[in-house]
């Protein structure tokens, strides 16, 4: 896509070109501004009243040494509780979890969920049933299946430990999943992936049927495999599918919350940001330190989608 | 779906910062001073929040009982009894102080007080109530002391327990060894419980709560008098070697691994009745719980295990507190006053509340035999310490002590790192 092609009006005014059409797209620009303003105005109040209007004031909050009750002094503190926020060694290891939750589970669900997409997009018997059941995961609830996780990975012979003991030999004993920051992460990362997949495999799932059959049937009969059909037909359709699902899921590989909170609690180093926020603000009163946290974490979001949405149009570009 | 869901939840606790950032103006300061005990002319209503379960026999009391006779007493007076699960109660009241909605009296967790009172939230009774003095000198020292922060008692002890060696007796008899009073029995008789198949002691987590007896009986510490530092009492010698007791029992195989906390380990009560484990420490509330999973299970009691400092618990309990915005101090306060009767505290000693007042002492045993190792361990027991950094300390205390379990640290390195940790948090409140 490059400058927007002339719209027939545009078209049939060539003879003065220039002046006609800057009229006319000044008529239509303005009157058009104010519809399409009209359209954006609603949706943007609401998002400025959501999300805008309380991450400035998280912001604010987090440059004083906020105290909640009404009319207590807040001492203003500049730049200290992001200085303190990155020098606390207990923050930058929730960074460190949440980097390894996101590089575990990000690839796997979406390489999953590909696969999955593929599976379900060929003519098999039963796949709206199997589309359905890999969806599910998606709209239960993250407290049932954190819990219902937790009782899987329990110490004791839970399904986890018959999987890791008696099928695999992994390990001589039962686990101890919970005891150890690592093998805590094997649960928690085995929930985000089992929950996710669903969710991208319905993205590319989407883009996949928009793919022409024709396509696919022009270049088999050009003699590609299925491999090279998925490679050079495929593929290109559903790379900018495959672009948002990363960003979107690196995104929420970075906020993970409420299955560390209930799995966990951030026990044996497992504190991710957002629970290590939680506990400051809203379990020590530190609303100050709680919200740098919180912001710190979202302009380290920021930074890593947005170089890797540079990343991706530069690729999409070559 | 995820990625909304989670921005959504980030979202949430964004709105919930505003709503509090949004909440300006002065703290009301109520209305109505709190007059002499026994003044006739009260009346309004009082709102009085306690975290008792919503069906137990404590509600019904309150409700049934308490309440009835003490609107009969004063019958222009409408106690609202609020019950609100205890795992919620916290995030509720801290909200309701942000949004200055909080009730005339709140039965608060001891360990909440100080962090209220920092607050600026409660009214200081040391100072406000006439009456003071007399009723705190009628309550054991330890529960008093929990409310005291900044040189003010901002509340009263309502209820209160503390921690006893819970054992089975049928483990012993079946390893022929006798119940230990101290950490060198402990360790002596842990290798005849283990070849009978029972762990020695079993404990569900490494908090103050759980860590604190082995701490102080070991003649250890926490913190100074004057609760601004840690180092020199938490990671002293004697605290090193209370620590020290647990993590040997864990190296020898005498002590669970549920210590470091997770699902799916044999709970503390349920190992106990089935002779998984020798001996836990536990409250007062066991015995009804035991009496109803395992009816046919003798529980036996003993003071907890001794080291060179003694027979040393930890207090638990609840405390109440009247808030500074409460617009009816003077029918709030004679409420209070009348829980900590002697009418209202026998009443709720029958459905399973210790009592806080020392003339109670001897006719508790009449209501419940198994009051009498809990009123012994209680002369001396200890409250945790009172500040409001309490809450965070209490976490890195079980984060590090877990760490000396696993192994990855020695209890020195342990009980080094949290002091220094928490002189930092102390130091704010200096």
């Amino acid at each position: 896509m490059t400058a927007p092609t002339g719209t027939p009006s545009a078209a049939l005014v060539s003879a003065n070109p220039r002046r006609r059409r800057s009229t006319a797209v000044a008529g239509d620009g303005r009157r058009g501004a104010f519809a399409g303003l009209a359209f954006v105005l609603p949706g943007f109040a609401v998002y400025a009243l959501v999300m805008l209007y309380p991450a400035v004031q998280t912001f604010l909050l987090s440059l004083r040494d906020w105290k909640i009750t009404p009319g207590a002094e807040s001492p203003w503190v500049g730049l200290d509780n992001y200085v303190k926020a990155f020098g606390d060694p207990k923050f930058l290891d929730s960074l460190v979890n949440a980097v390894v939750y996101t590089a575990v589970t990000v690839p796997l669900q979406i390489a999953i969920g590909l696969f999955l997409a593929v599976l379900l997009d060929s003519k098999l018997p039963g796949r709206v049933a199997f589309r359905v059941l890999f969806y599910l995961p998606v709209v239960t609830s993250w407290v049932v299946v954190s819990l219902l996780f937790q009782f899987m990975f329990s110490s004791g012979d839970g399904p986890a430990n018959f999987i890791a003991v008696d099928v695999l030999h992994l390990a001589d004993e039962n686990i101890g999943w919970f005891r150890e920051r690592w093998t805590s992460f094997i649960a928690i990362c085995a929930l985000g992936v089992w929950k996710g997949i669903g969710w991208a495999m319905l993205i590319f799932l989407a883009a996949l049927t928009a793919v022409p059959k024709e396509l696919h049937e022009a270049a088999a009969l050009d003699g590609a495999g299925v491999l090279n059909r998925f490679r050079f037909v495929s593929v290109p359709a559903i790379r900018g599918a495959l672009s948002v699902v990363f960003i979107l899921l690196l995104i929420g590989g970075f906020n993970v919350f409420i299955s560390v909170l209930l799995m966990t609690g951030g026990a044996h180093d497992t504190q991710v940001p957002l629970t290590y926020m939680y506990d400051q603000a809203f379990k020590f009163l530190e609303f100050g330190y709680g919200s740098a946290v919180s912001f710190s974490l979202t302009a380290i979001v920021l930074a890593v989608a947005a170089l890797q949405y540079w990343w991706t149009r530069r690729r999409m570009a070559d | 779906m995820k990625t909304i869901k989670h921005l959504a939840s980030v979202a949430a606790l964004g709105v919930a910062a505003v709503a509090l950032a949004g909440c300006t103006g002065g703290a009301a300061a109520g209305s109505s001073a709190i007059g002499e005990p026994g003044a006739t002319d009260i009346s309004g209503t009082v709102t009085f929040w306690h975290a008792f379960g919503s069906d137990s026999s404590e509600v019904k009391t309150l409700d049934e009982i308490l309440i009835p006779r003490f609107e009969e007493e004063f019958p222009d007076v409408d106690v609202k009894a609020v019950p609100v699960p205890y795992d919620e109660l916290h995030q509720k009241l801290i909200t309701a102080v942000a949004g200055d909605q909080l009730p005339d009296l709140v039965r608060a967790d001891i360990i909440w007080v100080p962090q209220l009172a920092d607050l600026g939230v409660l009214e200081p009774l040391s100072a406000s109530m006439p009456d003071f003095d007399d009723i705190a000198d009628a309550v054991f020292p330890g529960p008093l002391a929990t409310n005291l922060w900044q040189g003010e008692y901002y509340g009263l002890p309502l209820g209160t327990n503390t921690r006893v060696t819970m054992y089975n007796d049928a483990v012993f008899a079946a390893a022929g060894v006798d119940v230990p009073a101290t950490f060198e029995e402990l360790a002596e008789i842990a290798p005849a419980l283990k070849a009978a198949g029972a762990y020695a002691f079993a404990d569900n987590g490494a908090s103050g709560w759980n860590v604190l007896p082995w701490i102080w009986s070991a003649g250890g510490d926490i913190v100074n008098d004057d609760v601004t530092k840690a180092s020199g009492y938490l990671n002293s010698a004697e605290s090193v070697a209370g620590i020290q007791t647990l993590v040997d029992l864990y190296t020898d195989g005498h002590l669970p691994p549920i210590i470091l906390g997770d699902a799916g380990g044999m709970s503390t009560s349920d190992g106990l009745a089935q002779g998984a484990y020798a001996t836990i420490y536990d409250g007062p509330w066991m015995y009804p719980i035991f009496a109803g999973q395992y009816p046919d299970f003798v529980l036996n009691d003993a003071p907890v295990i001794a080291g060179d400092g003694g027979s040393i618990s930890v207090v638990g309990g609840e405390d109440i507190v009247l808030t500074r915005s409460s617009e009816n101090k003077a029918a709030a306060a004679e409420f209070l006053r009348f829980l900590l009767s002697e009418e209202a505290q026998l009443e709720m000693a029958k459905v399973g509340q210790m009592p806080v007042r020392t003339d109670l002492r001897d006719g508790l045993t009449a209501i419940n035999p198994y009051y009498a190792q809990f009123v012994d361990q209680l002369a001396n027991a200890r409250p945790r310490p009172a500040t409001p950094a309490w809450p965070q300390i209490d976490a890195l205390i079980q984060d590090e002590i877990r760490a000396a379990i696993r192994g990855d640290k020695t209890v020195q390195e342990a009980l080094d790192a949290a002091a220094e940790q928490a002189d930092a948090l102390l130091a704010q409140y200096n």
